[in-house]
C-alpha cells in the first residue's frame, strides 16, 4: 500500500498576492561618508485581480525547484551508461528549473565504495523530491532512483530514461509522488498489471 | 465433470498459461519496481550525504552540456 502523504506536499509559495520589488538608494550618500547603499525591499500589495495572482503563482511554482537530480556514474561500458552520455544534453534542456549533480567517476566510485550492494547498477540517477523532504524529512518517501545500471539492452535503457524525464516533467506539481511513481513508473497494483500485458514500454523495459 | 483425458488436459494447459500469465507479470513488476526504486527511511544515510555534498559546496549543479 503507498504511503499516505497527509498533508500537502507543494512546494511553499506565498499565496495570493502580486509582489513587486524595489530597490531604494541612500539619499544622503555623498562623499566621504559610507558608499551608497542599495536596498532591495518586498513590497506586498493587495491584488484585485485573483486570476493573474495564481497565474503569476503558478509561474513561479513551475520554475521553483522541486527536485535535486544527482548522477552516480562510474563508467563501465554498458548500455545505460551509453545511453545515459547520449542523451544527457536533452535530459538537462527539459529538467532545466530542477539542479543536476554530478558526482564525476571518483567520486561515484567512492560512493558505491560505501554502497557495494549498488556496485553494477550505475549509471544510478537519484531524485530527491525537496518538497517531501521539507515536510517528513528522510524519515519517509523523499524521492526514488533510476537504476540504469540493471537494464540490458540499449532500447531498454532509452526507454526507461525518457519514461523517467516524461514522469518528472508530468509531476512536478504532485502532492502524491509516491503514489505516482507506484501507478506511473511501476505499474504496481492490477491497472498496472494490465499495462503491462498491453502497454509497449512496461513490457519492453520490464522484460 | 470432464469425460475425456483431453478434457483434462485442456483444463491442465489452461492453468499453467494463466500461472505463466500471473508469473510473468509479478516478475516484470519486480524488475520495474529494481529500476525505479522509492527512496525511504532506510536510504536516509545516502540522502544525508549526498545533501550535506551539496550544502558544503563539495557538489555544484552540473552546468556543462555533456558528461565528461
Amino acid at each position: 500500500m503507498p504511503r499516505g502523504s497527509g498533508s500537502s506536499r507543494r512546494p511553499r509559495v506565498e499565496a495570493g498576492a502580486r509582489r513587486e520589488t524595489a530597490r531604494s538608494h541612500s539619499a544622503e550618500a555623498s562623499a566621504g561618508q559610507e558608499p551608497v547603499v542599495m536596498q532591495e525591499a518586498v513590497v506586498i500589495e493587495p491584488s484585485g485581480r485573483p486570476g493573474t495572482a495564481a497565474s503569476a503563482e503558478r509561474e513561479a511554482s513551475l520554475s521553483t525547484p522541486r527536485f535535486r537530480i544527482f548522477i552516480v556514474d562510474t563508467g563501465w561500458d554498458s548500455p545505460g551508461h551509453k545511453v545515459l552520455q547520449e542523451n544527457f544534453r536533452l535530459i538537462r534542456e527539459l529538467q532545466r528549473e530542477d539542479p543536476i549533480y554530478v558526482l564525476g567517476r571518483e567520486k561515484s566510485i567512492e560512493y558505491l565504495r560505501h554502497h557495494e550492494e549498488r556496485i553494477g547498477h550505475d549509471p544510478i540517477i537519484a531524485v530527491h523530491d525537496l518538497a517531501a523532504m521539507g515536510d517528513t524529512g528522510t524519515t519517509d518517501f523523499h524521492g526514488f532512483r533510476l537504476r540504469l545500471g540493471l537494464l540490458r539492452t540499449h532500447q531498454q535503457a532509452l526507454l526507461a530514461l525518457q519514461n523517467f524525464a516524461r514522469f518528472l516533467r508530468m509531476h512536478r506539481q504532485s502532492v502524491d509522488l509516491e503514489g505516482e511513481i507506484r501507478r506511473g513508473l511501476r505499474r504496481e497494483g492490477f491497472a498496472g498489471a494490465i499495462e503491462i500485458i498491453l502497454g509497449h514500454e512496461a513490457r519492453e523495459i520490464g522484460g | 465433470m470432464p469425460e475425456r483425458w483431453s478434457d483434462y488436459l485442456t483444463i491442465f494447459m489452461s492453468a499453467l498459461a494463466v500461472g505463466y500469465m500471473f508469473y510473468e507479470i509479478d516478475r516484470r513488476q519486480r524488475k520495474l519496481r529494481e529500476i525505479f526504486d522509492v527512496l525511504d527511511a532506510e536510504d536516509a544515510a545516502v540522502t544525508a550525504r549526498l545533501e550535506d555534498m551539496v550544502a558544503s559546496g563539495e557538489l555544484q549543479p552540473y552546468t556543462r552540456a555533456t558528461l565528461a
